[in-house]
């Protein structure tokens, strides 16, 4: 194929630097000593310090951090079982009503899943805080699971399952030997995609906290509704770091996974 | 098989009956109730004043806009994409910016459109002088379109390639010129990525609130700031949950009539 | 007979949903034999196979392993193991341990596992190759990794769904060689699924030919050949000119508007048949020593032969291969031996027919002293 002219390159170069011309501005800003997003007075780390004395902040990031990482989890494991069940499912009516089921809260606005997760833990009576944030991201990371392992179940011939049983191996065998085994790419993918969709879930979240129980996407809202803070530009400079060093770990897992590494996206 | 088929659906169905079809019947049920518990068809009715007609209409407005300017970005820069030599690193730096929690993006333009942001700094410099950027209708499109661009950039891209180089040779040597190629074969085989992307930025665009309170400074009311309000704000559950029943509705439709594929799920 | 029997089918029917794949199959499987089943493809040949295998269950009849009702006995639990036509080797695991699945299963201790591999790799030239990841192999080396883990469970019978479909020709052909060679080594039974008749006369000691979920024919590869019980097995296997005929009387039958002499029988006096001349068993000769005139229609250069077809007076299409060029255009004259005829009666089953050549070769015992190979194995 043709390379691309002058101005193509020049178009890419521009969409890049829109890009990340906010997340870097925000990270320049966290070494300002004024605290404010313009005018550079000098270089800080005073922002940094105080993120690691803010206790509340400090509490939130681990509730966030305990709630991915249980939430995706869980999510996995339901959603693993969940594709294997919907794989199963060899008639095509019924199985396409499955998946149009799961794909409810992929496709359902945030505001909405918010709203009706608040009607049902008020109605059967959850108090709103750590319960109701899990269960809620369980309950939305668990489509996302099954939609990363169903193509790479449907990708795997049959003729494994029967090679296996054909060797020997009993439907135990045949599950934890062959098909965990050659699902774990998809697994991984899930599983990941779970955490990041957790992390940065917003609004599903800001619904059912209730008081006294926050995340970090919600925290950053309630402050950045009160103006600029420059300790969440140093927050943000710290996370951009983890999302990178994550990425990358992710990028070399599915590297060694599979090829051709697929990419995963989060929904605002 | 019969026996394991079962066992695997358990979990999953209990999530789904759950997480799924309980909600989902719940915020039907709800927007049946005026405030003080009566079953009522009020709220159906308020939805019809001019207020929330109008309201209804700016949230597709704006969420039709959000989707052009997201297409007219994504394709020339999804097709470039495809011809660059490091295609699946400059796709990786497509899709990281995504993985930053979009707080913090949202936060960063606070900083860049405000009255001494930097953006304000180079209006000065060219002589245009400051102007009110924040809390304008341009900041609100211009942001939500900075946040959905990977989520229309990616399915495009995908569609891309897979599209068979052959067949652009093909149309090449039977006389079409590139633009003539682009417009006959590229653009209707690209379709399914196109129809794929709007859906997957108009429909979060449809509920957005997290935007217009930070960045449109409640300049622009949209369903999604309205269903927050009631649900958060005034109480109101059933209209909150009228406005949510629309909103499903109105989504069914869209999802019906650009194919019953899943938003977020054409996105990998 | 029933001492060697290893696998019996009794009156096996197979039904998927309301398609009857097997309709009331009954055949037998001796030890150490090599098995093809030969067929188009959907003709239930690899039904049969997973029947066996114990991956499906018949929907009617009895399936016997060695005596022993096998029908709701589990995959896992029977000493078959199966050569798949994708190999279905686990991608997720590296050649020793793919080898190795079904030792482990079996919880043997390492030291056999390592010693039994190398041994099952060693049988299919594959020593050296055990850290090599399956992605890291071609075909061909996947094929003899699949056929090894087979093998390493020392099954009493090997199934092989068209193991060799998906190699390349001149691999194919030195496949067909080392399966047999294999077969022999091992001494144990191998089933054999394949369309491909080449394939099948090659490598086998008995074939089944399969249409339509019924057995056709079964016998030795020079059997099938030579004494199609009807016109499906003619065509199916090698090239076959047919055409509409009528038997006259013993040993004389009508076709293309003349009679010929014959060498078969027991048919009633002006039975219409169908007559089947393989196109090697033609010679061109002069038109005025021919028995049969033919208009040269088109002519193919194959390399070992010519490929000749014409039509006869009658409008019956010849076709003919000969070391002898033709030219196209011209009338030949094509010479065949009375054995070359071959009477095929319309609808006659495979027990029938039996019957019928048994006193062929009771007549020619006689008459020639010796006579042909044809139908004496049953």
């Amino acid at each position: 194929m043709k390379k691309n002219s002058k101005l193509a390159q020049l178009y890419l170069v521009v969409v890049f630097l829109v890009l990340y011309a906010p997340i870097l501005y925000l990270m320049y800003y966290s070494f300002n000593s004024a605290g404010t997003m313009h005018g550079f007075d000098g270089f800080t780390l005073e922002w940094y310090e105080e993120v690691f004395h803010d206790t509340r902040l400090l509490i939130i990031v681990l509730n966030t951090v305990v709630i991915a990482l249980l939430s995706s989890a869980i999510s996995t494991i339901v959603g693993v079982t969940g594709a294997l069940a919907i794989q199963r499912v060899r008639k095509s009516r019924p199985r396409n009503s499955l998946l149009a089921m799961n794909n409810v809260l992929i496709v359902s606005p945030d505001v909405i899943i918010g709203a009706s997760f608040l009607i049902f833990f008020t109605m059967i009576g959850i108090k709103l805080g750590f319960t109701s944030v899990l269960l809620s991201h369980i309950a939305f990371s668990i489509p996302i699971v099954v939609l990363m392992v169903l193509p790479k179940l449907q990708e795997m011939s049959p003729t494994l399952i029967d090679a296996a049983k054909d060797l020997g191996a009993s439907g135990w065998g045949v599950l934890t030997k062959v098909v965990l085994p050659f699902l774990r790419p998809g697994i991984f993918t899930g599983f990941f995609m779970a955490l990041t969709y957790s992390l940065d879930d917003f609004a599903v979240t800001f619904f059912v906290t209730g008081n006294g129980y926050s995340t970090l996407s919600v925290e950053i809202y309630s402050r950045a509704r009160q103006g600029i803070s420059p300790s969440i530009n140093a927050l943000s400079t710290l996370i951009f770091l983890f999302t990178i060093t994550l990425v990358v770990g992710y990028y070399f897992l599915n590297r060694r996974g599979s090829r051709k590494p697929e990419w995963g996206v989060t929904q605002p | 098989m019969t026996k394991t088929r079962n066992l695997y659906l358990i979990p999953y169905a209990a999530w789904m009956l759950l997480f799924v079809a309980t909600p989902i019947v719940l915020i039907v049920y709800n927007s049946f109730f005026d405030v003080e518990g009566n079953f009522t068809l009020d709220n159906f009715q308020k939805f019809l004043t001019p207020v929330y007609l109008r309201m209804t209409f700016n949230s597709f407005w704006y969420a039709l806009l959000i989707t052009v300017f997201s297409l007219l970005v994504a394709y020339p820069t999804a097709y470039w994409l495809t011809r660059t030599k490091h295609k699946q690193l400059w796709l990786l730096l497509i899709i990281v910016p995504s993985w930053i929690n979009l707080l913090l993006k949202t936060y960063a333009f606070i900083g860049l459109f405000g009255t001494y942001g930097f953006v304000n700094a180079i209006f000065e410099w060219v002589g245009i002088g400051t102007q009110q950027i924040l809390f304008t209708d341009f900041s609100f499109v211009f942001v939500s379109v900075y946040i959905f661009i990977p989520f229309m950039i990616l399915p495009i891209y995908n569609a891309l390639e897979e599209l068979n180089p052959s067949l652009i040779y093909a149309a090449r040597d039977l006389g079409a010129s590139p633009w003539k190629t682009f417009r006959r074969v590229v653009f209707p085989l690209t379709l399914g990525g196109v129809k794929a992307g709007c859906q997957a930025v108009f429909i979060p665009a449809l509920s957005l609130f997290m935007i217009t309170r930070l960045i449109a400074g409640n300049r622009v009311v949209t369903l999604g700031t309205a269903i927050e309000q009631h649900f958060l704000v005034t109480q109101d559950w059933g209209m909150g949950s009228a406005i949510a029943v629309l909103l499903i509705i109105v989504m069914a439709v869209i999802m019906m009539l650009t194919g019953n594929r899943g938003a977020r799920n054409s996105i990998r | 007979m029933t001492d060697k029997t290893i696998i019996r089918f009794d009156n096996v029917t197979q039904r998927y949903d309301r398609d009857t794949v097997l309709d009331n199959v009954s055949f037998e499987i001796e030890r150490g034999k090599f098995y093809t089943l030969l067929g188009p493809s959907g003709c239930g040949k690899t039904t049969i196979l997973r029947l066996i295998a114990g991956f499906i269950e018949p929907s009617e009849g009895h399936i016997y392993f060695k005596g022993k009702v096998i029908n709701d006995v589990p995959a896992d639990k029977r000493q078959v193991n199966t050569v798949f036509q994708d190999y279905a080797l686990f991608p997720h695991l590296n050649v020793f341990e793919n080898v190795a699945f079904g030792l482990r299963i079996k919880k043997l201790k390492n030291a056999v596992v390592t010693e039994k591999v190398k041994e099952a790799l060693r049988f299919v030239n594959l020593n050296g190759y055990e850290d090599r990841e399956i992605s890291e192999m071609s075909g061909g080396q996947r094929q003899r990794v699949a056929i090894a883990r087979a093998i390493v469970n020392e099954p009493e019978i090997l199934l092989l769904d068209e193991p060799l479909s998906a190699l390349d020709l001149k691999l194919r052909t030195e496949m067909q060689y080392e399966l047999r060679e294999l077969q022999r080594r091992l001494g144990i039974t191998f089933i054999f699924v394949t369309h491909d008749q080449e394939e099948a006369l090659a490598m086998s000691d008995e074939i089944f030919v399969l249409n339509k979920g019924e057995i056709q024919q079964s016998g030795t590869p020079t059997d099938i050949y030579d004494e199609p019980i009807n016109r499906f097995v003619a065509d199916f296997i090698g090239e076959s000119n047919i055409v509409p005929g009528r038997m006259i009387s013993d040993f004389l039958a009508e076709f293309a508007g003349k009679s010929f002499e014959c060498v078969d029988q027991g048919f009633s006096p002006n039975e219409p048949v169908e007559i089947m001349i393989r196109p090697e068993d033609l010679e061109i000769t002069t038109q005025e020593q021919g028995n049969l005139l033919i208009k040269v229609d088109s002519q193919l250069f194959r390399g070992v032969h010519y490929e000749i077809s014409g039509y006869d007076e009658a409008g019956n299409e010849w076709l003919v291969h000969s070391t002898k060029k033709a030219v196209v255009g011209e009338s030949i004259g094509l010479r065949f031996d009375p054995e070359a005829i071959h009477v095929m009666r319309f609808g006659e089953t495979e027990e029938e027919f039996d019957r019928r050549l048994e006193a062929y070769s009771d007549h020619e015992d006689e008459a020639v002293g010796g006579g042909q190979g044809g139908g004496s194995t049953r």
